[in-house]
């Protein structure tokens, strides 16, 4: 085991996602990008609460803004997902890794048929 | 969602002939899976195989198989289980090969999973509001997200 550090930016990610407000969140802007008061709008929740849950999701680059005009609109980044997925999945990296040795081999004994 | 199977599909561009080798020579088994011991190519062979540990979901590192169908060059299937688990884990391991054009298609799963594992259990709990849709937009994401070198 390594050594753990206080945080690893996979403890921050579980901790965003631990919050139902966060999914919520994150679920609503699947449907497409938002700004911090369509979302407080849609959960009646105060402008600084979403802001703040907003911030977690920012740092942990769940979510990304961009400003256009007047309006930051917020929008959700997937990639660090990938990771929690793999994660989650030892058993399908350890099978994507043999599939991919397999296709080595048979490169392998394919020339050696050849020669 | 409580995932009970592993499915991965994968094209190579060798004839099933070449691929079924490669799945059912020890040798060749034991240059992309691991060395097997006591492996032969008819239903009913036990062999084991031995690995390494992966700590994160509790395998020794021992594996213990039986063949269970075998159709050349078309169908492998075997038991998948932890040597030194105390019951057999009901893991099912299966190549499925497929001619297209002058390649193979391979169409692996490896079913059985324990939905009370603690893997599982894990998965379920995080199932909570927002997951589902969550990790079904995830899916379709990583398909197409390179991945980050190991």
């Amino acid at each position: 085991m390594p050594q753990r550090g206080k945080t690893s930016p996979a403890d921050r990610l579980f901790g965003a996602l631990a919050n139902p407000t966060r999914r919520d969140i994150l679920d609503l802007l699947l449907d497409g990008e938002q700004t911090v008061q369509d979302i407080a709008d849609r959960f009646d929740m105060a402008r600084p609460s979403v802001s703040e849950h907003l911030r977690v999701l920012r740092d942990t680059d769940l979510v990304r803004e961009e400003q256009r005009g007047r309006h930051r609109y917020y929008a959700v980044h997937a990639g660090p997902l990938v990771g929690v997925r793999d994660w989650l999945s030892p058993y399908e990296r350890y099978w994507r890794a043999r599939l991919t040795d397999l296709g080595d081999v048979l490169d392998d004994i394919a020339g050696e048929d050849a020669t | 969602m409580t995932r009970t199977t592993i499915e991965l599909d994968q094209f190579y561009p060798h004839p099933p002939d070449l691929v079924w080798r490669a799945l059912t020579t020890p040798e060749l088994l034991a240059r992309w899976l691991m060395r097997p011991d006591g492996f032969e190519p008819r239903v009913g062979a036990r062999f084991t195989m031995a690995a390494k540990p992966i700590g994160a979901v509790g395998f020794s590192g021992t594996v213990a198989c039986e063949v269970l169908e075998l159709v050349e060059p078309e169908l492998l299937s075997f038991s998948w289980d932890d040597a030194a688990a105390d019951g057999p884990s009901g893991w099912v391991v299966s190549f499925e090969l497929r001619r297209e054009g002058r390649g193979t298609r391979v169409l692996f799963t490896h079913r059985g999973f324990d939905p009370d594992s603690p893997s599982a259990q894990l998965s379920r709990t995080m199932m909570g509001n927002g997951w589902p849709r969550i990790l079904a937009a995830l899916g379709a994401v990583a398909a197409t997200t390179p991945r980050p070198p190991e």
